[in-house]
Parts: C-alpha cells; sequence; structure tokens
C-alpha cells in the first residue's frame, strides 16, 4: 500500500526511468517473443524467411558483382566476402528500421496502457538480434564449405553485433521519436540506409575507395563493424585506424541524441499519433 | 476532511490541452492553410496563440476515498478518456497534479494488444503481462480464464478465427485476474452477450467488495448509478456536478448541467417544488424534429382547492397548469404532463389527446390538467411537459416544444397503501379491497 504514484506535467529536462525498465525486464522478454512469433506465423515457410530473404540478396550480389562484374575482393570468394559483411550491415539496417517504427507500430497498445515506452525500441532491436543470430550460424556453415573453418573468434560475433547495437539504437529511438510527430522522417531514414549500404564496403573492398578519403569513410561506425566481421570469418587483415575512435564517438553521440530525442518526445507520443 | 491516509487517489487543478491551430483556419477555408501546418508541425517558430489550444480537460479537482466507488459520466468528448488516460500514465497532464495511492491497474480497452495471428494462449500471456500481471500468476490461473470465457479448446487457436464475443470474452477473463489497489475502468462492462455481461458485473462487484478503489467511466448513466457511490459529471472538459451517483444520474439526464446560471447544489435543485420558470430550462431535442418554438413558459403544480403544493399524498388530486405564449402554429393542439421516476423511467402519462378532442389553444394562456387520483408510490418524480402538434385523422404527432425536467414533485402513500407500502420503483397501486371467499377446512 505504499505505492504511491504522482502524475505531473512532464519536466523540461527530458529523462528515462532507466530502474524502471530494469523492473519491467518480464514484459521485455514478452514483448520479443511477442515480436518474433507474430513475425513468422502466418508465413507457411514461418522463420526459415529469415534465411532465405538474405540468401537470396546474396546470390543476386553474386551473380552481379561477382560474376558479371567482377569486383576484386583480394582473392577470396566473392559470396562468403559478401556474406560475411552482409550479416553486420542486415543485422544494423534491420534493427534501425525495427527501432524506428515500434513506436508508431505499437500506437494502439501506447495509447492504452502505460509501461516504459524505451521496451519497444529495445524489443525491436533484440527481435532483429535473434534473427541476426540464426543468420550467422548459416554464415559460419557456408564459410567451412568455402574453406574457412570455424576459429575461436567466433566467439566475438556477439561482441560485433552489440557493437553495432549502439548507433542503430542511436538512429532508430530519434527516428522513433520524431516520426511520431514528423511523418517524413520514416521515408528519409530509408533513403539515408540505402546510402549508407554504399558508403560500406560490402559489395567491394576498402582497397578500392581513394586513400584520401578513407579517414572519413572509415569514420562510419558499421564500417568497422562489416571489417571485424571479415576478420573473425574469412581472417581478413584487419588495420586499425584513428577514424576508429572517431566512429566510436559518433556511436556514443547517437546513443546519447536518441536518448535525449526519445525521452522528450515519447510523452507527447499518444497525443499526436 | 477526512484523514490523508483515506485517500486513494487525489486529483487537483488537472488540465490537458491539445494544439489545434487548425481550428479557426477551418472557418475561413479559402485562406491558405500553410500556417496551420506550420504552427502544427514548429510550434516554437510561429508564436502559437492561446486560441490555437483545445483544453480537452480543464481544472478538474476530485478525490476518492479508499474503497470507494467512483463514477465519471459525461458525453462524448467531454473529457472523460482524457482524464482516464491521464491517470493512467498513458499521457501526461498539462497542468495540475494527480496522486494515487496504491498499485494502479487500468484497463482502458479490454484485450490491449491481441494479435490476431497469435494464439488465444499466446495472447493471454501477453495481454496479462501488459496489464501488469506476473507471468507465473498468468500460468497458474490459466484454467481459470478458459473456464470464465468459456472458449474450451480454441484457446490454441489464432484469435482471428474467434468470433467477436469469443474474443471479448477472453480478452475480458484476463482483465478479471487483475487485481490491484485502485482500478480504472473504461466502459469495460459493456461487451458481450447478456450472460457474460452478468458475469463481469458480477465480477466488478466482487473487486468492489473486496475494498478496492474503483474508478469508473460510463456511457451509461444507469450503470454508473447502480455501481458508484458517488460520481461527477464532466462536461467539455470541465467538473460541472459531483455529488451522490443517483443524484449524478438525476441531473445527468435532466441535461441541466448543460446550462449556466443554475444552482450548482444538487440538492437545490432536485428538491420537489410547486412551480417552475420553464424559459430557462433545456429543451428536448432531436434531429428529426423541427427547432423548439419555445412556447412554453411556465409550470405550477396545485392541490384540489388550487393552492400551489408540492408534496401530495398518494391518490390525491394534483393539478398542473401550464402558462404558454406565441402560439401561432394552427395546427398546434396538444399539451402532455409526463411523469418519471428517479431512474427516468415513465411512470404515468397524462395528455390531452386522451381526451379525443384537440385543444384550441392559439396566442397565450393557462392550461389546466386535472389528475383527480394520481396513484404514485413514495418517491420524487420528475414532471416533463410536451406540447405540439397531433392530427386525429392520420395520428400524426408533432412535439413542437418540450421540457424534459420541468420540475419535481413529492408523492407519499400516507395511510392509503399500509402494510409494504408502494415504492417508486413498484408500478401504480390500484386502492384494492381483499376478503375471503371460501375456506376449505380440514
Amino acid at each position: 500500500m505504499d505505492d504511491v504514484r504522482i502524475i505531473r506535467p512532464p519536466s523540461r529536462i527530458p529523462k528515462l526511468d532507466l530502474g524502471e525498465v530494469l523492473r519491467s525486464r518480464e514484459l521485455l522478454w514478452v514483448f520479443v517473443r511477442r515480436g518474433i512469433f507474430a513475425r513468422y506465423r502466418q508465413m507457411a515457410l514461418g522463420i526459415f524467411w529469415s534465411l532465405l530473404e538474405p540468401l537470396g540478396l546474396l546470390i543476386m550480389m553474386s551473380v552481379v558483382f561477382g560474376m558479371i562484374l567482377r569486383v576484386p575482393t583480394g582473392g577470396f570468394p566473392y559470396p562468403i566476402f559478401v556474406f560475411s559483411a552482409l550479416i553486420p550491415w542486415l543485422y544494423f539496417s534491420k534493427a534501425v528500421n525495427g527501432t524506428a517504427s515500434s513506436l508508431h507500430e505499437n500506437i494502439a497498445i501506447i495509447s492504452k496502457i502505460y509501461f516504459p515506452r524505451v521496451l519497444l525500441p529495445l524489443s525491436a532491436l533484440m527481435r532483429e538480434m535473434f534473427d541476426s543470430l540464426m543468420l550467422f550460424v548459416l554464415l559460419v556453415v557456408l564459410a567451412w564449405i568455402y574453406g574457412f573453418p570455424p576459429s575461436w573468434k567466433l566467439l566475438l560475433m556477439p561482441i560485433v553485433l552489440l557493437y553495432l547495437s549502439i548507433p542503430a539504437l542511436g538512429i532508430g529511438l530519434s527516428v522513433a521519436a520524431i516520426s511520431i510527430r514528423y511523418r517524413d522522417f520514416r521515408p528519409m531514414l530509408a533513403l539515408v540506409l540505402q546510402a549508407g549500404f554504399y558508403v560500406t564496403p560490402i559489395l567491394y573492398p576498402v582497397a578500392l575507395v581513394p586513400e584520401i578519403a578513407r579517414p572519413i569513410y572509415m569514420a562510419n561506425p558499421v564500417y568497422w563493424g562489416v571489417e571485424f566481421s571479415r576478420w573473425i570469418i574469412l581472417d581478413q587483415p584487419m588495420t586499425l585506424h584513428p577514424s576508429l575512435i572517431v566512429s566510436l564517438l559518433i556511436c556514443a553521440g547517437l546513443l546519447i541524441a536518441g536518448y535525449y530525442i526519445f525521452a522528450s518526445y515519447e510523452r507527447e507520443a499518444v497525443d499526436v499519433q | 476532511m477526512s484523514s490523508d491516509d483515506d485517500i486513494a487517489i487525489r486529483v487537483s487543478g488537472l488540465g490537458k490541452r491539445y494544439l489545434v491551430p487548425q481550428r479557426h483556419e477551418a472557418s475561413n477555408s479559402a485562406a491558405p492553410d500553410w500556417r496551420a501546418r506550420l504552427k502544427e508541425f514548429f510550434p516554437g517558430l510561429l508564436s502559437a496563440s492561446d486560441t490555437d489550444y483545445f483544453w480537452a480537460l480543464r481544472d478538474v479537482s476530485f478525490e476518492v476515498k479508499r474503497g470507494e466507488v467512483y463514477g465519471i459520466v459525461g458525453d462524448n468528448g467531454s473529457g472523460k478518456s482524457t482524464l482516464l488516460k491521464i491517470l493512467s500514465a498513458v499521457t501526461p497532464p498539462s497542468e495540475g497534479e494527480a496522486l494515487l495511492r496504491g498499485r494502479v491497474g487500468s484497463l482502458l480497452e479490454v484485450g490491449t494488444g491481441f494479435h490476431p495471428d497469435l494464439t488465444g494462449r499466446e495472447n493471454v500471456f501477453f495481454n496479462g503481462s501488459l496489464l501488469g500481471i506476473p507471468q507465473a500468476e498468468i500460468r497458474a490461473k490459466l484454467n481459470e480464464i478458459i473456464t470464465f470465457s468459456g472458449i474450451g479448446e480454441f484457446i490454441d487457436v489464432p484469435v482471428k478465427r474467434y468470433s467477436s464475443g469469443m474474443y471479448v470474452r477472453l480478452a475480458f477473463s484476463v482483465a478479471a485476474l487483475l487485481q490491484s489497489d485502485i482500478m480504472i475502468l473504461d466502459e469495460v462492462l459493456s461487451v458481450g452477450d447478456a450472460a457474460f455481461r452478468a458475469k463481469t458485473e458480477g465480477g466488478i462487484k466482487k473487486a468492489i467488495d473486496q475494498g478496492r478503489t474503483v474508478l469508473f467511466v460510463s456511457h451509461n448513466p444507469k450503470s454508473v448509478a447502480s455501481i458508484c457511490d458517488r460520481a461527477m459529471i464532466l462536461h467539455k472538459g470541465r467538473k460541472m456536478f459531483e455529488g451522490s451517483a443517483k443524484d449524478a444520474l438525476a441531473e445527468y439526464l435532466s441535461g441541466d448541467y448543460r446550462h449556466d446560471g443554475l444552482p450548482t447544489d444538487a440538492n437545490e435543485r432536485h428538491r420537489e417544488s410547486d412551480h417552475a420558470d420553464l424559459t430557462k430550462k433545456a429543451r428536448f431535442q432531436h434531429p428529426s424534429l423541427p427547432a423548439p418554438s419555445h412556447v412554453l413558459k411556465e409550470l405550477s403544480v396545485h392541490d384540489s382547492t388550487g393552492a400551489p403544493r408540492a408534496s401530495f399524498k398518494t391518490g390525491e388530486e394534483v393539478r398542473f397548469r401550464i402558462r404558454y405564449e406565441g402560439i401561432e402554429d394552427p395546427a398546434h393542439n396538444f399539451f402532455a404532463v409526463l411523469i418519471h421516476n428517479s431512474v427516468q423511467e415513465r411512470v404515468a402519462t397524462l395528455h390531452s389527446t386522451h381526451t379525443g378532442r384537440p385543444l384550441n389553444v392559439n396566442g397565450s394562456g393557462i392550461i389546466e390538467c386535472v389528475v383527480p387520483s394520481l396513484m404514485l408510490g413514495d418517491g420524487l418524480y420528475s414532471i416533463m411537459v410536451d406540447s405540439g402538434a397531433y392530427d386525429f385523422r392520420t395520428r400524426q404527432h408533432v412535439s413542437l416544444d418540450c421540457v424534459q425536467h420541468a420540475l419535481y414533485i413529492r408523492m407519499s402513500n400516507d395511510g392509503l397503501f399500509g402494510g409494504v407500502g408502494l415504492g417508486e420503483f413498484q408500478g401504480t397501486g390500484s386502492p384494492s379491497q381483499w376478503s375471503l371467499l371460501d375456506r376449505a377446512s380440514r
């Protein structure tokens, strides 16, 4: 009976109650489970779609860029060269999209029940992580077939996904909150992600990028996710560069910005819809 | 005042505003609305003036004691849902403060978050968790839910295959598990068929008996009156009335709360009186009717000697006098006095056309209706006055001016009906003699 809830107009300084988020972790799991079940329940092939879709992409890319355009890969078979970069990229872009649309998709729930709103983007992120882990298993098998047996370095892969979660969450939180009011941000996001796909060395190796542009090119946080992944799977040599520091700073900046933007917009989500 | 500990909910000066800049632009549709759009999207850019805001709720204060059942009634758009949303923390207020003591469970909707592709069982877990029920508890009570909802083997079928009745019953059965100190309920009674409704009402009564504090909102003021201890009426975002649930019902049905300049004290308004000025009273309006002609000016009640009186014994003579002015329509030919009990059920219809003749009432005058013996039980009755045109040939009936709640009169049995007496809800009594015709001896 000592539970007291005081409801007041929102304070000027946006703040998320992270203790409350921690206390609601059971609900977070329920959200994640629901997201995973609901996504595949209605499909005949169910959960296999999460594998088939990237496999289809992989085949198209291998044909166009590997067999027709013959992009140099530094000696690696093109399919596995692409796939080892595609998986971190797909995780990043799906995580951004999933978190960015999480508020909008659940507006019916938000407008009827109170719970920490940040559970929605968090659960979207975890749902994508689940998908990516399955893809990761597929990647390991594929790499093995192409003659790259698994090594102890595979254990580092979750760290790569966690690292990519930081910029994904930062961008996703901002867009989720802002796009409730300004719907314009979601088509914009699709465009930006498309551009991001090309400025990240997925289809081609970084060696093709002019030397002079590399410091900026390598400040892209996803660049490091992709390169780490190739190092883990293909043992492609990895050169650390001061740009890594810049990209870590960008990650931190994105997350902080996402936090504040989300905290200041989440409360009006119900009113604007 | 009661001690602070007794208060479960305290709301003070609560208000909620929305930015609606398009509101006046709409009146001037030729003008470009880019300014309004700009204001909507960038409130800081063009200074949003006070008129750009719409107050859905303003300056609402009330207290609910622990264990009390408090109702909120009001028309569509009166701010009921906004108030509940603020108290459920779904949306923040713009001003004021609310304090809720105890675990709050809020049901603004049953079946929130039900996903059509997921099975009943999966949805039960999700919906229950959203309501704040621990998973372990849901698991333990799953059988109870299945039985209560009557879903049976359909529990493992996706809910999109359910009939709408099954869907709602399952949703409500989860909600029934919610056991918090304060329950916020919005219209949840009005689901399912009659049998299930009775079940849910039983569930709510049980919650009340267990001493929970309940905040109950409904469009149906009768269910508020039957469940709640106290109630308030919201109108255009403001609290217009607060009192016992019964008074609130009478006030709500009278429509008086919509008018300014009336005494705010319900007891003052809901007291018997021997006359009423009808010019200020609310008119009954309906889209199918012409606008009220406002010819009804005054109603007075008199006894058999013609003296004004407001309280009568059952079976006494009662005379109603209606003063009217400015009847110009030659078709205007009837008056009627309609009597309702405190839950607004009609208990008597006194109609001038019952005599079989039209009244010639052009111009102004006073018409008297004499009831030689008014057979109504104990209680306070509301008098409605109607008048209009009736065509005796085609039996067409058009009300031209109707005051729904002109005044109240009080009836008391006082000897005519002894024994168990005759109450307000027991219909009309008729004087009756009782004698033994035959006694079979053993």
